[in-house]
Order: C-alpha cells, then structure tokens, then sequence
C-alpha cells in the first residue's frame, strides 16, 4: 500500500494569510457581496404600476417564472440551443483536437493560435461577420441566387438557426481545446497496437480513443454547454429584437422593465438550471462508462 | 492489403477534411469581417463594387470608437496590474501552503470564470445601489467601479496560470538556494520569480484581452459617456452593419492577434485556455 502524502508544510498562518487575504477578500467584496444582494433582491416584491421594489420575503419571483408559459418557453429554448449546439461541437470538434494533437508540423502553434485567436476577438464581433454572411444581400444569398439556385433571399438573419449556427462558432474552440489537450495525453502507441490487432479506425475510435478521451469529453462538453446557456451577443445581435434566450431575458428585466426582483430571480434559475443540467449529465456519463 | 493501404489513406483525408472544415467553421466570421472592411460601397451587399482603405480613416472621425478604445485599453491595464498584485501572491499560497479550506478558497477566486456575464453584471450593479445609497458616494457608472469590475475577472486568470507555473518548478532549486545561504527573500526574488515569470507574463495579457473583450458584465458597469469598446461596437451593430464597424474590428483582431503571438512566446496556449 503506498500513502500519497502532501508535502506542502503546514501553513505559516502569517505568510499564508498575507499572501491569500487581499485577493480573498477583494473576490468576497467585489462578487460574494453583490451575489448575496442579488439573491436577497430577487425575494422581494415588485409594485409594476409604480415600477419599484417593495422589501419582502416571497418567492412569488420564482413561481412566477415556472407558471408563465412565456417564460419556460424562453428556458425551454435555451436548453434546446445548447444542446444543441454542444452536440455539434463534439461532432465538429473532435477531427480537429485529434489532427491538432498528433500534427508533428512545426506550424502547430500557429494552428492553436488560429483557434484561439477568434476566442478573444469577441462574439459581438464574430456576430458582425455572420451578419455579413446570412444579411439579405449577403454572401450566402448573393451567392445562392447568382447560382439561380433560389429566387428570392433565405431568411437566415433574426431566426433560430443564425443564433444556433452563431453560438456553434463561438463554442467550437473551447470544445477543440478541451480535447486536444487529453487527445496529446494518449500514447500513439494505443492506437498503433489496437490497429497491428486488426480493429478498423471506426473500432478503434469507439474501443480506445473515446473511452480515453472520456474526461476531455466530459470537460468539453460541460464548458459548451455553459456557455451556450450564457450566451447573449449571440442572440441578441443574430437572432433579434423578438428572439429571447435567457441571458437577454435577464439583462432585458434589468434595463428594460426595471424589475430588479424578477431578473434576480431569472439570473438564479438561470445558474441554477444549468448547474443541475451539468451534474445530472455528469452522473449519467459517469454510472454509463462505468459499466 | 493494398485495399488496406488505400482505405487508411482514405481515412487520413476524411480526418483532415473534417478538421479542416472545423477550422473554417471557426474562421468564417472573421474572415467575412476583414473582407467587408475593404469594400468600397457602404451596404455590405455581395459581391463588392470595389476595394477602398476610406473606411479605417474613418473610424477616427466617429469620437466613440476611440473613446471605447481607449477607456478599454485603460481599465485592461489598471485592472490587470491590479489582477497581478492580488492574483500572484494568492496563487503562491495555493501552491505553497496546506491548510484548511485551501480548496474551497482556491475555488472563490475561479469563481469569476464560471458565474455568468450577465450574473456578474447584475449583481456588481444592484451592489453599487446598495454602496451608493448607504455610504453617500458616487459608485455606479464610475471609473473605479468598472475597474473594479474587471479586477474580479482577471483575477482567475493570474491564479491559474502561476499555480500552473508553479506546479512545474522543482522545490529542490529553492533549497539549494537557502542551504547556499540565501535568505527567503533573496530566494523569491532569484529563483521562485524568474521560474514564474512566463506564468505571470501569460496570466496579465489573458487577463488584459479577457477585460479588454469583456462584453456581459461591462454593460451594466458603464456610465454615460463612458462605455467600452465591445460595448460601443454591440450598440453600433445592433443599429447597423457598415465597413466602418468591419474597419473597427480588424484593428482588434490585429491587436488581440499580436498579443496572442507574444503571449505564445512565453506559455504554450494550448496548456492553458
């Protein structure tokens, strides 16, 4: 039996706590504080004709949400998004975390700061060129319609499938890079032997790479799914004034409608939502590869 | 086995036809973004009339796009000092030390990763309320109070990439370094910060592009007359998508992109987004 012991000293507590504190405490000031007054905010009762918050202890926000067909309905669609576009992602992603994780090129680093590059340009600016392409006149219908192949332009801008296709974009690189890094982890060897044992790729994907790769999946798919449920550029710029996910729907309450106690209530179901979705996929995953 | 031979060649191509076709995925829109910069006619109609530069002296006559800028480029580098300042030692703690709750702390200080922009958002704003109300000073919409804002998300970045630096340091030079006499501080400054530096380099300038992009959370941290760059291009698209506003976006794609390429030189980006 072998006793994995942690070799970091005992705290010095005063060299530990100078270090620590004032980011600790920065972070509990600064995100802690305005959490818990969000939270105690979206208890209490808001008087719609005056538009002002009225000091309660109610959870008539949170009912309010679930019995309001109009509100599920915009929970329902940004948990279909993101299903979505997660499952894509995974389809999308994975050929290319496994070139980029075997190239010998010396040109790999480039490669990575391809996919990373567009990570921090920014969705508003990644919306701006989708717009280009799916606008009435733009690339896509331009070039459809010179072809002869439709007559008049496909309405892409301002519906479902231009937020999905957007959000698909801005979540590839995050599931590429996930898997890459677990992909680079697994020793070509594996793959060698299952091949000189005759498996055909197909086999030795679903035998030895995917049951390798498991966590990097797992991770990839969570982060996706995260952020396709926190999307607002996306929807907002690409799906327009009349589409509705979550993350507009709280920003909305906010500016728009002045309802601080409902959009604190939605901005927690929103993360509450999706932290259930994450550990309920997390666990089913888990007991599946298991067996 | 020559049928072997040519289907494993096959399945080579289709591999690299998928990757390939992920990566234009990706691409697509900013290379369509770069392309419209260039047009010569103002509606983004395809194909273009001509090719002209008139866009990028353009941009300087509209007074938001450099104010965005440049308020942008101020609270990235305050905020990311500041991220450094708080976010190294915290990281040398984490790695350092063993102590109770070290996991849920390290924890709080990822947090900001993980909350929602939106959430984030919300919630600094209702606080600024609560702080302007009670204390009497002017918070909300304010300098600092954005500043402070994007303090909070470049933190998580520095920790997480010192205390990857720091996992990679073998111990054993800091001992050797104190049984040769010197004394803790020496040893921190002569051993521990050359070995972290390209830790820290690469924690500031992800947390610089994180806070210069940062979109969700500023939008309820700005005042007016005082919004940031991702704002001031949101706003502009949401009314309208011209060359001017492709022409604003290739200037960030080349900033962000050059950044990248220095950030490169120190981390490997693939270890740590």
């Amino acid at each position: 039996m072998t006793l994995v012991i942690d070799q970091r000293p005992r705290s010095n507590g005063l060299t530990a706590t100078a270090l620590l504190a004032p980011a600790t405490i920065f972070v509990a000031i600064c995100l802690l504080a305005p959490l818990a007054i969000l939270f105690r905010y979206s208890l209490n009762d808001f008087v719609a004709a005056k538009k002002m918050m009225v000091e309660a202890v109610t959870v008539a926000n949170y009912i309010r949400f679930f019995t309001d067909p109009y509100y599920t309905a915009i929970l329902w669609t940004t948990v279909r998004i993101s299903i979505t576009v997660t499952a894509v992602c995974l389809v999308l992603g994975f050929p290319l975390a496994y070139v980029v994780a075997r190239t010998q090129s010396r040109f790999k680093h480039l490669l990575i700061i391809l996919i990373v590059l567009p990570l921090f340009v920014g969705n508003a600016v990644r919306a701006a060129g989708w717009m280009t392409v799916f606008g009435s006149k733009g690339f896509l219908n331009a070039t459809l319609m010179g072809l002869g192949l439709i007559d008049k332009p496909l309405e892409i801008m301002f519906t479902e499938k231009a937020v999905v296709i957007g959000i698909i974009a801005v979540n590839l690189p995050f599931m590429v890079l996930s898997l890459q890094s677990v992909i680079e982890g697994i020793d070509r060897a594996v793959e060698e032997a299952a091949f000189s044992l005759g498996a055909p790729p197909l086999t030795m994907f679903r035998r030895v790479l995917w049951p390798l790769a498991l966590p990097g999946i797992l991770s990839g798919t969570i982060l996706t799914f995260i952020l396709a449920m926190n999307a607002y550029a996306t929807p907002f710029l690409l799906g327009g004034p009349l589409f509705k996910m979550m993350a507009p729907l709280v920003y909305n309450q906010f500016t728009q409608q002045t309802n601080w106690p409902f959009g604190g209530a939605i901005a927690f179901i929103l993360m509450a939502v999706t932290l259930t979705l994450t550990v309920a996929a997390n666990l089913i995953f888990q007991r599946r590869s298991a067996r | 086995m020559i049928g072997a031979v040519v289907r494993r060649r096959a399945g080579r191509w289709a591999l690299n036809g998928a990757a390939a076709l992920a990566l234009a995925y990706i691409l697509l829109p900013l290379i369509f973004v770069v392309w419209l910069a260039f047009f010569r006619q103002e509606i983004p109609s395809f194909p273009p009339e001509g090719y002209s530069l008139k866009w990028f002296a353009a941009i300087l006559d509209q007074r938001k796009f450099v104010d965005g800028f440049s308020l942008s480029f101020q609270v990235g580098v305050i905020a990311t000092l500041a991220g450094l300042a708080l976010g190294v030692p915290a990281a040398l703690c984490l790695d350092r030390f063993n102590f109770r709750f070290r996991g849920p702390f390290s924890n709080l200080l990822l947090m900001p990763l993980v909350v929602p922009g939106v959430v984030l958002g919300t919630a600094m704003y209702v606080f600024h309320v609560e702080v302007e109300n009670g204390l009497d000073v002017d918070v909300i919409g304010t300098f600092y109070a954005l500043v402070c804002g994007h303090i909070v998300i470049i933190i998580p970045w520095v920790v997480r990439l010192v205390t990857a630096s720091l996992a990679g340091l073998d111990r054993t030079t800091e001992e050797a370094a104190q049984n040769l006499g010197a004394n803790r501080w020496i040893t921190f400054w002569r051993v521990t910060l050359p070995a972290i530096r390209p830790g820290m380099v690469a924690g500031a300038l992800f947390g610089f592009v994180a806070s210069f992009g940062n979109l969700e959370m500023s939008l309820f941290l700005v005042g007016p007359g005082r919004t940031t760059l991702p704002i001031v291009i949101l706003q502009y698209l949401e009314w309208k998508i011209d060359p001017t506003i492709a022409a604003v976006s290739v200037i960030q794609i080349l900033l962000i992109g050059t950044v990248m390429l220095i950030t490169d030189r120190y981390v490997k980006l693939a270890r740590v987004v």
